[in-house]
């Protein structure tokens, strides 16, 4: 809002200015005085005289004025045609899209200045001339927009519901939906204004808009032009009134359409020191060394309404050659933990504590240098989205490349032919046609090929593989789970998965975490946590899973957003087996081989 | 290729309907444009000159004989006569077209390597000091109306200072030095739009570019920062660029006829100007479709850089 209120107070009293211009006690801007000509000071003229003698300040404020007019009254005629029609080509359709639509296109084919010269030869200048054609040539601008926005709103529902009651056309387009197109219509609205100062200006600079001797910013700076020499001022005020209304109306523009794409938001308050957890407090692990080990790992990310927390405490150990698997409805923390391990968070969240020890080494507090080597190297990962998460532009058969140069010293032919050695490997039939492909250019389930083996490119030991199979189709989703599950027993990696499927968990993880609402609710090996869950959630999960011809039972709600976490157990208010009990957060008990965050998990499972 | 083909047949389509609506322009003035285009200040112009010029422009032939006689014209490259002086308009524009073009080259070439990097540094260090400090210069730079500009860098420079001349032409090849240190100011004032918008652009670009999947990817990779930015940032956020870039390049056209004005640079718009007060149409309307020309053939190339960088398009 700050962003609206400086530039918008400054408008505001530019306008006010010139609409009192004649009740301000002004001199006359056009009496001539050819004896004080050029004076730099006259009593009662403060900013001096011009070449004729004309009171400067009086002309400045009333040039203020006319291009004011010219300005609002074009931008006040296109936005009113202009919407109108975009709106009947876009509720209509057919004849009326094609001329709206190709109109707007033929006008925006000639440069705006060249455009009103051609109408300046046919119609002589002039105020009527320059509002015609600045009107013409806003005119595309406003009908772009609303017939975007009419075409969008058209299938929306309250559109819709307006139109099954029966109202006519003019009304639902009147009442319904103009309304709802007025935020981008305004954006336009200051747009044209600020750009028609511009080139009304520019146009009475040439002598070809206003006519002399109506006061304007163009024509003065044009005839202080002649007389630079003798009164360099008389051309710095006009120059310096028309760049300030200028930039007010530039950033009232910005702060307009922010406002309109509603992303404006107030700034994120500082971060909060939080006590961090001291790394290393907990005691060794017995046995073989763990590939990777996390304990209490937390990620804040500061939002407008305070701080919010993804993921909270989380802590798992996964030996090498073996899977491990993240389960969860969507909002749970999953994919933000991995990332935070991958040292991939979005710049908006931070690791606020944790260890997250990868062969022994904490990547949590590792120089980012150091991680980089280890990442796409010794530890790869391999996204939800193969779409997006490849890069348009360039060959895939050159981004599976790329992540081998990363990391090994190979010359670029070595690395191209290993890259389509790798295609193969993943069960990319004519690998070598492929690599020269575009990822648009492939399916789905063959792009999710690709990032695996730009992932495998350099033999990671440890691979995270966030929810892989969630964008891709039922069929393929099986086949890209049997590669996962064959590249692990041949390339012995650790695996973590993650995945909202106890279906996939069941198929490949040999021990699972289950996540609630950024908290580990439960974990332990796959076979036990399946045959006896011990949290009200995973059985609620597992009774989800579609089982022969038994109907699943859905969990009642959602997953509660990060800012609204219960006081108590989180998942108290979709829980069954809810107490008084659950009121108060409960801790997540370790049990011999499992362990389970619920106050009622012995009375439950006994 | 058939892409290309077709492309280059929209703008061929588009350039014949520019020509269409400039023809049809004089016919669409209320009443008889001869007697419009000669009346200046409400004086009754006489009845003699009308007659004249009616049969200069060709107005008492059908219209569609008319139309037919411009657009043969036009294959032809013969775009009429002044109605000033009866010079063939083509000519005044064959000389005067390199300059304006060399004025133009010289101004996009100013702001596209000062405006990209600018952008992308900014972008990367968003919020910085060189972030806040290049974005309002950006702002200050896009209020300031190129008019405004170069007389205030001729007040300065060439006035006060006595650095600079304060405009006019040398041909390059009867002195070189004084031709580029002529050129120079005209073409820092028309660059200075294009670069602030180049450099909102860029920034913009570059900083939704940094929160993309496959940014993620690439990191995920352990791609150096530097290889990232190049091969996975700049690539792609040069794509929104260039079509802003075409788009811009009409808003430069016109502020080029505004520069060369100030800066007494004799290229199109000297005889444009001259020929707008003098209500002379042939003239006017053959600089104008040179220009509107020029637009679509800058918006073609725009495209082409477009699909050079994007495979989506060509192949989608």
């Amino acid at each position: 809002m700050r962003k609206l209120w400086l530039p918008g107070a400054a408008v505001a009293l530019i306008v006010l200015v010139a609409v009192l211009a004649p009740v301000l006690p002004l001199m006359d801007p056009i009496r001539q005085d050819v004896a004080n000509r050029l004076a730099a000071y006259v009593p009662g003229s403060p900013m001096g005289r011009d070449e004729f003698g004309r009171d400067v300040m009086s002309r400045l404020i009333w040039g203020a004025r006319s291009s004011l007019a010219v300005a609002f009254a074009s931008a006040a005629i296109a936005a009113t045609l202009g919407t109108a029609l975009g709106l009947l080509g876009g509720w209509f359709r057919g004849v009326a899209e094609f001329l709206a639509i190709r109109g707007a296109d033929v006008v925006l084919c000639f440069p705006p200045v060249l455009l009103a010269l051609l109408v300046v030869t046919l119609l002589g200048p002039g105020t009527g001339t320059l509002i015609l054609v600045l009107s013409v040539l806003y005119l595309p601008g406003f009908i772009r927009v609303s017939f975007a926005e009419v075409l969008s709103a058209r299938g929306q529902d309250y559109v819709e519901a307006v139109r099954a009651l029966g109202a006519r056309t003019p009304r639902i387009l009147l009442r319904t939906v103009l309304p709802n197109i007025a935020g981008p219509v305004l954006v336009q609205v200051s747009l044209a204004v600020a750009s028609a100062v511009v080139l009304e200006s520019g146009l009475s600079f040439l002598g070809l808009g206003v006519v002399p001797p109506t006061p304007s910013w163009g024509l003065m700076i044009r005839g202080a032009r002649a007389t630079m020499e003798q009164a360099p001022m008389l051309l710095v005020w006009p120059c310096v009134a028309l760049t300030i209304t200028i930039l007010a109306m530039n950033l009232l523009c910005d702060a307009v359409r922010d406002l309109a794409d509603k992303r404006g938001g107030g700034g994120a308050p500082k971060l909060r020191l939080v006590d961090r957890l001291l790394p290393g407090l907990f005691p060794a692990p017995e046995g073989p060394r763990p590939l990777l080990d996390v304990q209490g790992l937390t990620v804040e990310i500061a939002v407008p309404g305070g701080i919010i927390r993804p993921v909270e405490d989380l802590g798992f150990r996964l030996d090498p050659g073996r899977t491990l698997a993240i389960v969860g409805e969507s909002g749970s923390g999953k994919s933000m933990a991995a990332t935070a391990i991958m040292g991939l968070l979005p710049p908006a969240a931070r690791v606020a504590a944790g260890v997250a020890r990868f062969e022994g080494e904490d990547l949590l507090r590792m120089p980012e240098p150091a991680r980089r080597r280890l990442r796409g190297g010794a530890m790869a990962m391999v996204f939800q989205d193969p779409m997006s998460s490849l890069n348009p532009v360039h060959r895939i058969g050159d981004q599976v490349a790329e992540a081998i140069r990363a990391h090994r010293d190979v010359p670029a032919a070595k690395a191209s032919a290993e890259a389509v050695a790798l295609l193969r490997r993943v069960g990319i039939a004519d690998p070598e046609r492929r690599a020269r492909a575009y990822p648009h250019e492939l399916s789905g389930g063959m792009r999710q090929r690709v990032m695996i083996a730009m992932a495998i490119a350099n033999k990671p030991r440890l691979l995270i593989a966030d929810e892989p199979t969630t964008a891709l189709d039922v069929t393929v989703q099986a086949a890209i789970l049997e590669l996962l599950a064959e590249l692990r027993r041949e390339e012995g990696m650790g695996v973590v998965l993650i995945t909202h499927s106890l279906g996939v968990v069941a198929e490949v993880a040999e021990d699972v975490v289950v996540m609630y609402a950024a908290q580990v609710v439960e974990r332990g090996p796959v076979e036990r946590v399946f045959a006896r869950p011990l949290h009200p959630y995973t059985r609620a999960l597992l009774a989800a899973v579609p089982d022969g011809d038994v109907e699943p039972e859905g969990i009642p709600g959602v997953v509660p957003r990060p800012d609204s976490w219960p006081p108590g157990c989180r998942f108290a208010p979709r829980c069954a087996f809810a107490t008084a009990a659950c009121a108060t957060p409960p801790a997540l008990e370790e049990l011999q081989d499992q362990a389970v965050r619920c106050v009622r998990w012995r009375e439950l499972s006994a | 290729m058939w892409w290309l083909a077709k492309r280059i047949g929209t703008s061929l389509l588009l350039m014949w309907v520019v020509a269409t609506i400039v023809f049809l322009a004089l016919h669409m003035v209320p009443g008889d444009p001869a007697e419009m285009l000669l009346s200046t200040g409400g004086a009754m112009p006489d009845a003699y000159a009308i007659a004249e010029l009616r049969e200069k422009l060709g107005l008492n032939r059908p219209i569609l004989e008319q139309y037919g006689a411009f657009l043969a014209g036009l294959t032809r490259g013969d775009l009429g006569a002044s109605l000033v002086d009866d010079y063939p308009v083509a000519e005044e524009i064959a000389l005067r077209l390199p300059r304006t073009l060399e004025l133009i080259l010289a101004g996009t070439l100013i702001a596209v390597t000062i405006a990209l990097p600018a952008g992308t540094f900014a972008a990367v260090r968003q919020g910085g000091a060189f972030d806040r400090a290049a974005s309002a210069t950006a702002a200050v730079l896009q209020a300031v109306p190129v008019f405004v500009l170069g007389t205030l860098l001729i007040l300065v420079l060439a006035q006060w200072l006595r650095w600079m001349p304060a405009g006019g032409y040398t041909p390059f090849l009867e002195n070189p030095g004084r031709h580029l240190l002529l050129l120079s100011l005209p073409a820092v004032a028309i660059a200075k739009g294009l670069a602030a918008t180049i450099f909102r652009m860029t920034r913009a670009s570059v900083l939704d570019a940094l929160s993309r999947d496959h940014v993620r990817t690439a990191r995920a990779k352990g791609l150096t920062p530097q290889r990232v930015l190049r091969r996975h940032v700049v690539r792609n956020a040069l794509i929104p660029v260039t079509t802003v870039l075409g788009l811009q390049m009409g808003t430069l056209l016109g502020g080029t006829v505004l520069v060369e004005y100030v800066f007494n640079w004799p290229g199109l718009s000297t005889p444009l100007l001259r020929a707008v007060e003098a209500r002379d149409y042939p003239m006017v309307v053959g600089i104008v479709l040179t220009v509107s020309g020029l637009f679509l053939l800058i918006n073609l190339a725009m495209d082409l850089i477009y699909a050079a960088l994007d495979p989506r398009i060509t192949r989608g």
